[in-house]
């Protein structure tokens, strides 16, 4: 057999292309399973990304420790976003053309992730986020994006589903403050009572530096109110909205928005006992029952991270979520034996009863909204202890 | 209801009015419109609440330590954001430079202090809503002090007409013999003191919060601008009616349109009376 230059040029070629071929699943079969983690970590937006860091660190940490996914090991890519869409949109971008993650969890907050979504969707990255806002998730527009938190209607309905059925409150005032989260969290929350049936008597907002609230207050309870559904973030706002109703002698219950079970909360209003009869969105998962306990897992799970990780500065459902995330990503690699961005969507789109910490997902090709109503309850404002709320009255 | 809209109008109105003196008495001395005359009215609150709340300290020696460092505040202001640019007054570069020791002030003081509104201290033991609530009088009566304060300082004292000389024509003021820059320096320490004195009273009102100073800038320029530049007068009486209209407007537009309707009569009163309620028309030498 003669070898001529050229036939020994093209065999070179054939080899070595058939060696790349070879050879690449073996690198993707070995290398780290990069998981992009877009977090606020630091500027006035920070306290969830926080709390959720410290539960994204623990399930990496375990998975890997045990040895990993098929493997592989678990490497976060984390970028701190500040709570800047801008920031965010360039962290996505860079983590998913030169990082080359594999998935992405986050944004944390809604107005980065209404700017990052569109960018993920374009690239198909698998993505899970705890944001609220309703439009985030679209399984036509955005197949990618899935939900592992409760969205805006879902929260409108716990906290007015807790006011009619269990408070049986019939007469509300609902309010917010002047921010858009504020406002259009009002319509909405005016239109869920409205669908119970339940009279709004009074609706508006708020400055959150407005530093007396005595005639707001007042227009309320002239109003006929008896129960009021606050809708802000804001920690002013709120004390002062307490500590009117305790001078005004108006016993009427406050409902709505975790931030009012703060510690900065706990630190502005005058006594303590003006945060009693204060009723915040909460997770079935996260609060304590009668018994003083958590479910068992996730007591379990509380009980041995204590005294490794510190729950008394954050909330427990945050650190909860920041781990679940990281797991559903690690077992949506493990069942479809890849990092292939389909495969893990699709794992997704099957998933029923996901038993995460934080709550049990379910997500279809249909419905991306992963977290169940029923894993949605009220819990006591002035309850925290360990991160974690006692449940309101009226659950059995 | 109309009570309780009037007393918190007035508690209000009396801090920006005392917002609106401190950039007066700044603007006398030197001409420059300091925009850190709201993070005095800040560092007033924080500095009290850190001092008295979290130090543990007594009241009266908060209250002393906290109008020192604000009049120190007031000082570097004249020496870091004022000076260097006195010579270029036509130019307007204090506009960048006071905004700019503003932004630092704001950065820092949330940097060291928090982001969210943090508590400041009872003095007195008056609360729970209403007239008798230290809250809404102790700015009231703050900003009454100033008033009585000024007056007897400009009338009756020898260094409060120094500073009226070179508020007037600080050229002829110097040609006879008074040491100008330190007059001046001395206008910005009680800037410092008055700006100091209306964060700290109304700690309780708008809580120890870094964003008050933007806040406390915004609407403390509005007295100046209604009342006439350099007329503390027009600034108390601008500021007070602010005060009352702002709460009005809260409750009955309430929310969002309450500053529209706030910065809607600004405009009308400025396109009605261009130099202000009580500032006189500007007279220019031909």
């Amino acid at each position: 057999m003669i070898i001529t230059r050229r036939s020994l040029t093209l065999g070179s070629a054939g080899l070595a292309a058939s060696g790349f071929a070879l050879a690449s699943p073996a690198i993707a079969q070995n290398e780290p399973i990069r998981i992009g983690w877009l977090a606020a970590l630091t500027g006035p937006s920070s306290a969830p990304a926080i709390g959720f860091d410290r539960g994204v660190r623990l399930a990496a940490e375990a998975i890997n420790g045990a040895g990993g996914v098929r493997g592989r090991q678990i490497e976060l890519v984390v970028r701190d976003t500040q709570g800047d869409p801008t920031k965010a949109v360039n962290a996505a971008q860079e983590m998913i053309s030169r990082a080359r993650v594999h998935a992405i969890w986050g944004p944390t907050n809604s107005g980065e992730s209404l700017a990052t979504t569109p960018i993920m969707a374009r690239a198909r990255m698998p993505n899970v986020h705890p944001c609220f806002v309703d439009a985030l998730i679209d399984p036509t527009r955005y197949p990618n994006a899935f939900r592992m938190a409760p969205s805006n209607t879902q929260i409108d309905d716990a906290v007015s589903g807790y006011g009619v059925e269990i408070l049986k409150v019939k007469r509300f005032a609902v309010i917010g403050d002047t921010t858009g989260y504020g406002t259009t969290t009002v319509n909405s929350s005016v239109a869920s009572f409205q669908r119970r049936e339940a009279n709004v008597v009074y609706r508006g907002t708020i400055d959150a530096t407005q530093p007396d609230l005595t005639p707001d207050m007042l227009r309320m309870r002239n109003a006929g109110a008896e129960a009021i559904a606050l809708w802000t973030v804001s920690p002013g706002l709120i004390s002062r909205i307490m500590n009117t109703r305790a001078n005004m002698g108006w016993d009427v219950p406050l409902i709505g928005h975790p931030a009012m079970g703060s510690g900065e909360v706990g630190q502005l209003i005058a006594k303590p006992e003006n945060w009693q009869k204060t009723y915040i969105l909460g997770f079935k998962n996260c609060s304590y029952g009668a018994d003083g306990k958590l479910p068992a897992h996730v007591q379990t799970f509380v009980d041995g991270i204590r005294g490794k990780v510190n729950l008394e500065d954050t909330t427990l459902w945050w650190i909860a979520a920041g781990h679940d995330a990281v797991t559903v990503i690690a077992k949506a690699v493990q069942e479809s034996g890849s990092t292939d961005p389909a495969g893990i969507i699709n794992y997704w789109n099957g998933v029923r009863g996901f038993p995460g910490l934080y709550a049990s997902y379910t997500w279809s090709p249909q419905e991306h909204n992963g977290v169940p109503p029923s894993d949605l309850v009220m819990s006591e404002a002035n309850s925290m202890r360990h991160g974690a709320y006692r449940l309101a009255p009226g659950y059995a | 209801m109309l009570p309780a809209i009037i007393l918190s109008g007035l508690a209000v109105g009396a801090v920006y009015a005392m917002i609106g003196v401190t950039y007066n008495v700044m603007f006398a001395a030197s001409r420059v419109m300091s925009f850190t005359a709201g993070q005095l009215g800040m560092l007033g609150g924080v500095l009290g609440a850190a001092f008295i709340g979290v130090l543990g300290l007594p009241a009266i020696l908060g209250f002393l330590l906290t109008m020192a460092a604000c009049a120190a505040v007031g000082v570097l202001t004249e020496i870091i954001a004022v000076r260097p640019v006195l010579k270029s007054l036509e130019q307007h570069l204090y506009v960048l430079s006071t905004l700019a020791l503003a932004l630092m002030i704001q950065q820092v003081t949330s940097i060291t202090w928090s982001t969210e509104p943090q508590p400041f201290p009872n003095l007195f033991g008056f609360q729970g809503g209403g007239a008798t609530d230290e809250k809404f009088w102790l700015p009231i009566l703050a900003c009454a002090v100033t008033v009585v304060g000024l007056e007897l300082l400009y009338r009756r004292t020898l260094i409060g007409r120094a500073f009226l000389a070179i508020a007037e024509d600080n050229f002829a003021a110097r040609a006879l013999g008074l040491p100008e820059r330190n007059l001046r320096m001395a206008s910005y320490a009680l800037a410092g003191l008055i700006g100091g004195l209306a964060g700290f009273a109304s700690g309780q009102l708008f809580l120890a919060f870094f964003a008050n100073g933007a806040m406390l800038n915004f609407y403390g320029f509005v007295p100046v601008a209604l009342g006439g530049l350099g007329n503390n007068r027009g600034a108390i009486i601008g500021g007070l009616a602010l005060g009352v209209f702002q709460q009005a407007a809260n409750f009955t537009v309430g929310g969002v349109f309450a500053s529209v309707a706030v910065f809607s009569v600004f405009i009308v009163v400025l396109l009605l009376a261009p130099q202000g309620l009580f500032g006189a028309p500007a007279q220019r030498r031909v």
